[in-house]
């Protein structure tokens, strides 16, 4: 019950913050101004290089998002007040992570698929391979951006000042997120998408539970 | 637990003790409240208010000592506390996006507050602190005093027994600390049992009907105020005013009832009297004195020891054996 009261006051919350408005419309932006500005992709669609920024850009101000967001509310005693009601730390928590990558998902799969609009338009219905890629890309930012969230989550527990938890869960988010995709890079044989899921779900549960473990031990 | 047992207290510390690393922030405190009372909770900055505040509203959870609550220990109860407890912090803050009501709706869900009566409450709470033609206004546009009286309002959503109020003027402007100090009021006369905190006197002398002074973690007394002040008389005081000017300390310093004269004005004295000083018989005696040297009186006024007074005493008096 109070997870979802949670849960949908923190997407009231994000999905009109500043960070998500760059998302929500820098992202499909993004998607229109590839193709306008690299007009020879020689054939690779925009929605692989889409899926690729996408992952990148999105996963660093999610962490960011999340770690400052954390930071400043254990700042001002915003926790207090829920505290002193019958909720669980950890739905506080959780609410948060699930609601940002949420919306992660969402700004995602649209700016993927004006991407895949755009390639109909200009190259024609994609091939089997280029869709398969497409999706491949998906799963990997998703997977990357579940680890960036799940830092960015460690460190606004962890550290009091918003300007440190920014940095840190920028940086750290963007190092850790990359391990989901480099197993691939030198072992052309593995399976990408396996790969990513099996590194990513993992690690993102490990933060989440340290998070968990760490702010339910946080005096107020 | 809504089902209270009068005749034992609503709310006991039994020796509480809590540290920070090295620090000692509360050392054996001990008191008790019964339902109805205003319990003011004195001290200064750093005296450990804060934290009996937190431990009593289930923020901090790890100390030793024990906590009764309707005559049931805290750390097996804390569900059954939030439904009984209304807290307001020194210094929480709201999501700054949502609108006043927003934010009560969501403390109100957070409450399990019936969803059908939600709305209803809230705009009953406003309206008690006077938020209401403010409902709909987001957060970060309200002034410090109306955030006050959010946090106010917050607190009594649930209907709460008990009502924890931290520091609930601290920074406000004098206006604004009226209007809080009439609501403080108010629910005390609704029979509502509240703590407050504070580090300035007149605030808690108004209204509290109990108080307890602490003082580096120290519970250093708890008593009505009527009982400090007599049991820690400093000093009786009296102010005369006269027709004219005059010059008479000097005469003053030989009665032997009295510890200290001065001029306040050129026709007005301040006088002290002895701590081990009869007060009846100094006033009879210095009223004769004054008719007996044909003294025209204006004004006499016996000046009673503020809780003031017996603040400073226990607190600076202790501040300074360290």
């Amino acid at each position: 019950m109070s997870y979802r009261v949670l849960f949908f006051d923190e997407l009231k919350g994000f999905y009109k913050s500043k960070i998500m408005i760059i998302l929500w419309i820098g992202m499909p932006a993004l998607s229109i101004l590839i193709h306008y500005l690299i007009p020879s992709t020689e054939g690779f669609p925009v929605s692989s290089l889409v899926a690729v920024l996408v992952s990148n850009i999105s996963g660093m101000l999610s962490s960011a998002m999340i770690s400052t967001s954390i930071a400043n509310e254990k700042n001002n005693h915003v926790y207090d007040l829920i505290l002193m009601r019958p909720v669980k730390r950890y739905n506080i928590l959780l609410s948060k992570f699930c609601a940002v990558y949420l919306c992660l998902i969402i700004a995602t799969v649209i700016s993927l698929a004006l991407g895949l609009i755009i390639d109909i338009l200009t190259i024609g219905v994609p091939s089997q391979y280029f869709l398969e890629e497409t999706f491949k890309s998906l799963t990997i930012s998703l997977s990357a951006m579940a680890i960036s969230c799940s830092i960015g989550t460690f460190f606004g527990v962890s550290i009091s000042s918003i300007a440190a938890a920014a940095i840190l869960s920028v940086y750290v988010g963007n190092q850790v997120s990359a391990i989901a995709t480099l197993p691939v890079l030198f072992i052309e044989s593995l399976n990408s998408v396996l790969i990513a899921l099996l590194v990513a779900i993992p690690l993102t549960f490990t933060f989440l539970i340290i998070s968990l473990v760490m702010f339910s031990k946080k005096q107020f | 637990m809504s089902h209270m047992n009068l005749s034992e207290p609503l709310i006991e510390f039994r020796n509480v003790v809590k540290s920070y690393k090295n620090v000692l922030a509360l050392n054996n405190v001990s008191f008790s409240l019964n339902q109805g009372d205003i319990f003011g909770y004195i001290g200064p900055n750093g005296a450990g208010k804060s934290t009996t505040i937190k431990i009593m509203v289930g923020l901090i959870r790890d100390f030793s000592g024990t906590l009764l609550i309707n005559g049931k220990n805290i750390k097996s109860s804390y569900l059954e506390l939030f439904k009984i407890l209304g807290y307001h912090p020194q210094e929480a803050g709201f999501h700054r996006w949502k609108t006043v009501y927003q934010a009560l709706r969501t403390f109100g869900k957070l409450s399990k507050l019936e969803k059908r009566l939600l709305d209803s409450r809230i705009v009953e709470v406003l309206e008690f602190v006077n938020l209401k033609e403010v409902m709909n206004r987001k957060i970060i546009h309200l002034s410090g005093g109306m955030l006050q009286k959010l946090r106010l309002a917050q607190a009594l959503l649930g209907e709460p027994e008990i009502l924890v109020l931290d520091e609930p003027l601290t920074g406000l402007d004098p206006a604004s600390r009226y209007q809080i100090k009439n609501l403080i009021k108010k629910l005390a006369n609704s029979g509502k049992t509240i703590l407050f905190s504070s580090h300035i006197l007149s605030d808690v002398q108004d209204i509290a009907t109990k108080i307890g002074i602490l003082n580096l973690g120290n519970l250093v007394k708890v008593g009505r105020p009527s009982e400090l002040q007599s049991e820690y008389h400093v000093r009786n005081r009296i102010q005369i005013e006269f027709d004219n000017d005059i010059d008479i300390l000097d005469q003053l310093q030989n009665l032997n009832y009295i510890e200290q004269s001065e001029n306040k004005s050129a026709n007005v004295i301040l006088i002290s009297l002895k701590v081990e000083a009869d007060l009846d018989e100094s006033i009879h005696n210095l009223l004769q004195f004054l008719i007996d040297n044909k003294y025209k009186l204006r004004r006499f006024n016996l000046l009673t020891p503020s809780l003031e007074d017996v603040y400073l005493k226990l607190v600076q008096g202790e501040n300074n054996e360290l």
